[in-house]
């Protein structure tokens, strides 16, 4: 590809190679899911390490933006801070002029807005990650995706990061949506154990869940652990 | 505080600030051809306000009068304000001003234990409140009675609208912040249990709500224990309350307009929802 | 006198039983001078929030131009974005962020805020002219006869009234107090709000 300095050009045929790469560098990253049920919402995502020195509790790839919404991430993980930094900032300018949480669809809007940007701005280059936002609001519980592009879907189940289209075929075949938040944890479980190599414990997964309390929390090792034991 | 104050290329913490000054040109001018006649004030929470350190935490106390002038604006309003789980703020001074502050701290505070993953830490409330004020160098009328529990123990300070702050067992602010001290300076003792100190805050308050005109209706009480859990209590006392002297008398006919006493010219309905015609 | 009675105001929400009454005099005057007897200070929102707005006229006018046309671009982020009517209570947030957001140089402009909320229940505020928002349950008044609309409203007002009781009270509270009044009156309109619907009323009242 020709070097320049306009960032994210067409290329003759039409395309956006820079798009292209961000989307191969989010499909590189480790597996991400999300599944809605009835009554809440569950992500899961693939927190193996590159090295076993390295501390487990110390790298957080759910991260909560609001009390009631969080995000997880497939990709280059410093791009994915720099996002939820954003949105956490844009959800407080929220509160302070509403006295209300920000309605997921608009948190979903705005970060994808900030991806947008990124795609047509000069001296920038694209986030190099897809995120799931999983929430809870007067809409009921909600699951969206967005794209370094800046696109953004609502989705019952979906899957970013490697080996997300079989992970995807799985949940097509599995999902339910009158599953209940329980049985949706245990489903991404047996989700994210296909194609996971090596073997699933608590320090290498990472699980997030909101419930009708409408309270989204990122699940201890000891947790996560008790899931992990419940669907071996 | 603009609508969406964000500052996306640093994305440092949302900065204070943002005012506008538009109009202040224009409001000088009428100020001058108004001569020496008064410009509006903003409302004001005259207040009583107060806490004390007990030996399992924080007690904050306050009462519910805000002022326009001389007439009472608000008989029930909240000045034990959230700035954390395990730390609150009572506010006396400029009604807006107690009320912003403390939102965009606790808003800034909320953001850095987003990031950091860690409780609230009561310096940090306080900091923040402080440089905020002396950057406004007084003009944001926030007096401030500021208390918390966090993993250093309790603390409990006192902050002036000029940004200057106290660390102190017990502390009153506001207009009847006099009345209020002369009970803890009669009664306060180091290391008190709960009950006791709640007891004496709510005295406290009450000398307030007695004897300072800027000061009334009901005690607020807010308890912040060791471990930083928190109880928030509107109306922990309500000795002026007037529901059951209005309801130990029958209304005079009077004060009950009868149907269509008023004379009306014209009327307009609009119907919002269509099902339900019968209006 | 002060630049806020330059125009003359009062204004008077009122909660009743899922229901709610905003009620305001129709006068505009410089000082003593009466010069109009039809100027709006009530502005309708959604079919379920309304806004009052006493103070100087101008000011009145120009926050009302905000709110409506140009659309402070929160306000009209809100609506087309989360394709939905907004909240009474978020209103308010707003409508005092606005107003602080001029701490420094404010309008000279007291509103008060009437709406019901999603039940249905009524919900009630009112604040200074810098945003300190005053949240009540029973009555909020603003204008240049507060302490006559507070005197009439402390003994007329009952919980729980239904749509007419709550027109026939809100009525003669206001039209009692702005009596005493040299710079309100001269008219009155009155809104009642419920679920069904709103109801808008033009008041005879005394022309002196």
């Amino acid at each position: 590809m020709e070097a320049g300095y306009g960032l994210t050009t067409f290329s003759p045929s039409g395309k956006l190679p820079q798009l292209t790469s961000a989307m191969t560098a989010t499909n590189e990253g480790k597996t991400s899911l999300g599944i809605k049920a009835k009554n809440g919402v569950v992500l899961c995502t693939d927190k193996k390490l590159s090295s076993k020195l390295i501390e487990s509790a110390d790298v957080h790839k759910l991260e909560k933006i609001t009390p009631s919404c969080g995000f997880v991430y497939s990709g280059v993980g410093p791009d994915y801070r720099v996002l939820v930094k954003k949105a956490r900032k844009q959800a407080q300018a929220y509160y302070l002029t509403y006295r209300g949480l920000k309605p997921i669809r608009a948190l979903v809007q705005d970060t994808a807005a900030v991806c947008q940007e990124y795609t047509q701005s000069g001296g920038v280059r694209p986030f190099g990650v897809s995120l799931l936002v999983a929430g809870f609001d007067d809409e009921g519980p909600q699951l969206f995706q967005v794209d370094p592009s800046g696109a953004f879907f609502g989705w019952q189940a979906s899957a970013i990061g490697k080996n997300s289209k079989n992970a995807k075929s799985f949940l097509e075949k599995r999902y339910n949506e009158d599953v209940e938040l329980d049985d949706a944890i245990h489903t991404a479980l047996l989700t994210m154990r296909e194609g996971f190599e090596g073997e699933m414990n608590e320090h290498n997964i990472e699980l997030g869940v909101i419930g009708e309390d409408r309270v989204f929390k990122v699940l201890t090792p000891a947790e996560v652990k008790d899931y992990l034991d419940e669907s071996n | 505080m603009a609508a969406l104050d964000l500052d996306v290329a640093t994305l440092k913490p949302v900065e204070t600030g943002g005012f506008d000054f538009g109009m202040t040109a224009r409001n000088e001018q009428i100020a001058a051809a108004a001569g020496g006649r008064p410009m509006p004030q903003p409302m004001s929470t005259g207040t009583t306000i107060c806490g004390m350190v007990y030996d399992g935490g924080i007690v904050l106390g306050a009462d519910t009068r805000a002022t326009a002038g001389s007439e009472v604006a608000d008989k029930n309003c909240e000045k034990i304000h959230y700035l954390a789980p395990n730390i609150y703020c009572c506010g006396a001074g400029t009604a807006a001003d107690t009320e912003k502050t403390t939102e965009l701290i606790a808003s800034q505070l909320e953001l850095l234990r987003l990031s950091t993953g860690t409780q609230s830490r009561v310096v940090a409330a306080v900091t923040l409140l402080k440089r905020m004020l002396f950057k406004y160098q007084g003009h944001i009328g926030a007096a401030l009675v500021l208390g918390g529990v966090d993993c250093t123990g309790p603390g409990l300070y006192q902050i002036y609208p000029h940004g200057s702050t106290s660390k102190l067992p017990y502390v009153t602010m506001g207009s009847g912040s006099l009345a209020a001290m002369s009970v803890f300076e009669t009664e306060y003792k180091d290391g008190m249990d709960e009950a006791g100190a709640v007891a004496l805050v709510k005295n406290a308050i009450r000398a307030g709500i007695f004897n300072d005109l800027g000061s009334g209706s009901n005690v607020d009480v807010t308890i912040i224990r060791a471990g930083g859990a928190s109880e928030v209590i509107r109306g922990y006392e309500t000795p002026n309350d007037t529901a059951p002297l209005r309801a130990a008398y029958a209304r005079p006919k009077a004060l009950i307009p009868p149907a269509a006493a008023t004379a009306v010219l014209s009327t307009v309905v609009s119907v919002s929802d269509a099902d339900a015609m019968e209006l | 006198m002060s630049i806020l009675q330059h125009n003359g105001a009062a204004i008077v929400c009122m909660a009743g039983k899922n229901c709610v009454a905003i009620a305001s005099d129709t006068r505009f005057g410089l000082s003593q001078q009466t010069v109009s007897c039809d100027f709006q200070k009530v502005f309708k929102q959604s079919d379920r929030l309304f806004v009052g707005l006493a103070g100087l006229a101008t000011d009145v006018q120009t926050l009302r131009n905000t709110l409506k046309f140009k659309r402070e671009p929160a306000l009209a982020l809100y609506e087309l974005r989360e394709e939905r009517v907004m909240k009474p209570e978020a209103f308010a947030a707003l409508l005092s962020h606005m107003l602080y957001e001029k701490r420094f140089g404010p309008y000279f402009v007291e509103p008060v805020v009437a709406g019901l909320k999603d039940d249905g229940s009524p919900f009630l505020c009112g604040m200074d002219l810098i945003g300190a928002p005053v949240y009540t349950d029973d009555y909020v008044v603003s204008g240049t006869c507060t302490p006559n609309l507070n005197g009439m409203c402390e003994s007329m007002w009952r919980p729980d009234m239904g749509p007419d009781e709550l027109f026939e009270t809100i009525s003669q509270c206001l039209l009692a107090s702005v009596d005493r009044d040299a710079l309100s009156g001269w008219g009155a309109t009155v809104h009642v709000l419920t679920p069904q619907g709103v109801t808008s009323k033009q008041l005879k009242g005394r022309m002196d």
